[in-house]
């Protein structure tokens, strides 16, 4: 998908063959190009590539955004020996338990939809809601629903039992995070593994209703086999997502606590660039996270390029 | 009759989706009701619809924490932003798929490498870069880094669909004597309009649930933007539930009515948005 975007369909298909004088209407046309690109181009590069090569830069800094002192490696060292950065990561990886809780409800989902029953349209708009919502805005919908004196606990109490404080408890905490992860996020999955059934050619169920085959098992040897390629893509980019964007879930929902229990990497380069002015750290660490994120990116785009022979 | 044999098994699916479907409506009503319940009330019941629906809370809302204030700048910062990113993709997806662009392998691969940036990479030397130019705390700096932010995959869906243009077209009114500038207004902008309008929607939707640069870039209260505003006075709200709710509701106002009421773009952009 994104390898044919550099691949121009030139319009003026005979080229005149390099170092032969232009006419003056191709100089023209070669001019207005140039400026067309030219305002995402200088904004690109002016906002996103030269931040990037300045964070590498910051990295090998001591630096609290007024004075600087190179130190090489050392901030890299010690985030790499640093406790603290290890069980952050640990947090991080507890994460990963939604993408899993994400893929089979978008699936379950996803699969019901595609029996097109009675407004199965509106259902994959309402299935779409939480995804285009802030999470900021979830993670404070689901901050009050399980306060202390939230509406589970009116339930709880009401039940016989005693309330739960569910943000003092780092199980507790994590868990309330991976409900809205997976509230917020399966939508989204869905609509893309919708997608996908929709690529499955209509033969082979005819072919496998002729054979008598039952729903679970049409399910389990036809549909989900065709569509292995989308699922593993939907897996990829939640996984991308529990290292991207806790952020908002964290930041209203706990700010890391109790202690650092759900304090995640974005959150940690948060606190540390701008809570405890420490940029060169926290740009090193958001280098890390970067390449992490570049390796699974990577990984992404081999599975999706895998998957179009497929869809041709 | 394949229909006929398929009837069975649609009521249990329809079941399913609607339990799904009022998981998914729950929290939100809550949400509402109480936006719209005095605290007392919610004290003691929060739950079912309001005994006396109250815009007490919108009210209280609006006078404490300007949230008026707030919205005016997301709309303002947003409205700039889209303008230029939209802008910049067209005239940059139009150069690298219908024009002789010198190097445009070289801009397209550029554009699409730094597509999946995520923001936190981008955070400390965008806030060092905008203090050194004085941007940090005005709304013209933000204006520049969502602009900027979210031009790769501007270009990447504008070219995708640029891709659709049929050559003959253009070369049809350049034969008319129509320069490139022309061509792209009246004859490429008018054949893309539907996909301009998701393109618009995907950012939209990007820029006002933006957090992280919303948070650092505009610290003092007058420059907040709502999602940003939201979110850092969601924790004094502890005592006032409903004062809250009525914060979220508004917060999440704009993306559901722009769901509700343009879905049908929107999820034509999901296929083309799957890399983001």
């Amino acid at each position: 998908m994104s390898s044919s975007l550099a691949d121009g369909d030139d319009l003026a298909g005979a080229a005149p063959s390099r170092g032969a004088p232009l006419s003056r209407g191709r100089r023209a046309e070669r001019r207005f190009a140039l400026l067309a690109v030219a305002p995402a181009a200088l904004l690109v590069f002016g906002l996103m590539l030269v931040p990037i090569f300045g964070a590498l830069g910051i990295s090998f800094f001591k630096t609290d955004g007024v004075t600087a002192d190179f130190v090489g490696l050392a901030n890299y060292v010690g985030l790499l020996t640093d406790p603290l950065v290890g069980a952050v990561l640990l947090v991080n990886l507890q994460f990963l338990i939604a993408v899993p809780l994400v893929l089979v409800t978008a699936t379950l989902t996803a699969v019901l939809l595609y029996e097109k029953v009675l407004g199965w349209r509106t259902f994959r708009i309402v299935f779409f809601i939480p995804s285009v919502l802030s999470t900021a805005v979830i993670g404070l919908m689901f901050k009050s629903t399980f306060a202390f004196d939230g509406p589970v606990n009116k339930l709880v109490v009401a039940a016989g039992g005693m309330p739960v404080s569910f943000f003092s408890a780092p199980t507790l905490a994590i868990a309330v995070i991976i409900l809205a992860l997976v509230w917020s996020g399966f939508g989204y999955g869905a609509l893309i593994i919708l997608a996908g059934l929709s690529a499955i050619d209509r033969e082979v169920y005819e072919a496998a209703d002729l054979d008598g085959a039952g729903w679970w098992q049409k399910l389990f040897f036809i549909t989900l086999p065709q569509i292995r390629r989308v699922l593993l893509f939907v897996s990829v980019i939640n996984v991308i997502y529990t290292f991207t964007s806790l952020f908002g879930f964290v930041y209203v929902m706990t700010a890391g606590g109790p202690g650092y229990s759900t304090t995640t990497l974005d959150y940690l380069i948060y606190q540390k660039a701008f809570s405890s002015a420490d940029m060169g750290s926290g740009s090193a660490l958001a280098i890390l996270v970067f390449i992490l994120i570049g390796i699974l990116t990577v990984l992404q785009a081999l599975v999706s390029r895998e998957r179009e022979p497929n869809n041709g | 009759m394949a229909e006929a044999r398929r009837a069975p098994t649609r009521l249990p699916p329809f079941l399913i989706l609607l339990l799904v479907a009022a998981t998914t409506l729950y929290p939100l009503s809550f949400v509402v009701a109480n936006a719209f319940r005095a605290k007392a009330e919610y004290l003691k019941a929060p739950y079912g619809w309001p005994a006396n629906w109250s815009l007490n809370n919108f009210v209280l809302l609006i006078d404490n924490y300007d949230v008026i204030g707030a919205a005016t700048n997301s709309v303002l910062v947003i409205g700039c932003a889209l303008a230029i990113s939209l802008t910049a993709s067209t005239l940059a997806a139009y150069a690298i798929v219908k024009l002789d662009l010198p190097g445009r392998r070289l801009f397209g691969g550029t554009f699409v490498s730094v597509m999946l940036v995520p923001s936190q990479v981008l955070i400390i030397p965008v806030y060092l870069l905008l203090s050194s130019l004085r941007l940090v705390d005005t709304l013209p700096g933000v204006v520049l880094v969502y602009a900027a932010t979210n031009i790769p995959f501007g270009v990447f869906f504008m070219t995708a669909v640029m891709r659709s243009v049929p050559n003959d077209i253009i070369e049809a009114a350049r034969i008319d004597g129509a320069g490139p500038m022309r061509i792209l207004v009246s004859v490429v902008v008018p054949v893309l309009r539907t996909s301009i309008l998701t393109l618009a929607i995907l950012a939209f939707l990007a820029m006002w649930n933006e957090l992280i640069f919303g948070l650092i870039l505009l610290p003092s209260e007058a420059n907040n933007l709502l999602t940003a505003k939201m979110a850092s006075i969601g924790g004094r709200f502890v005592t006032n539930q409903p004062l809250l709710m009525a914060g979220l509701l508004l917060t999440s106002l704009p993306p559901i009515l722009v769901l509700t009421f343009l879905s049908k773009y929107l999820v034509s952009g999901i296929a083309a948005g799957m890399g983001k």
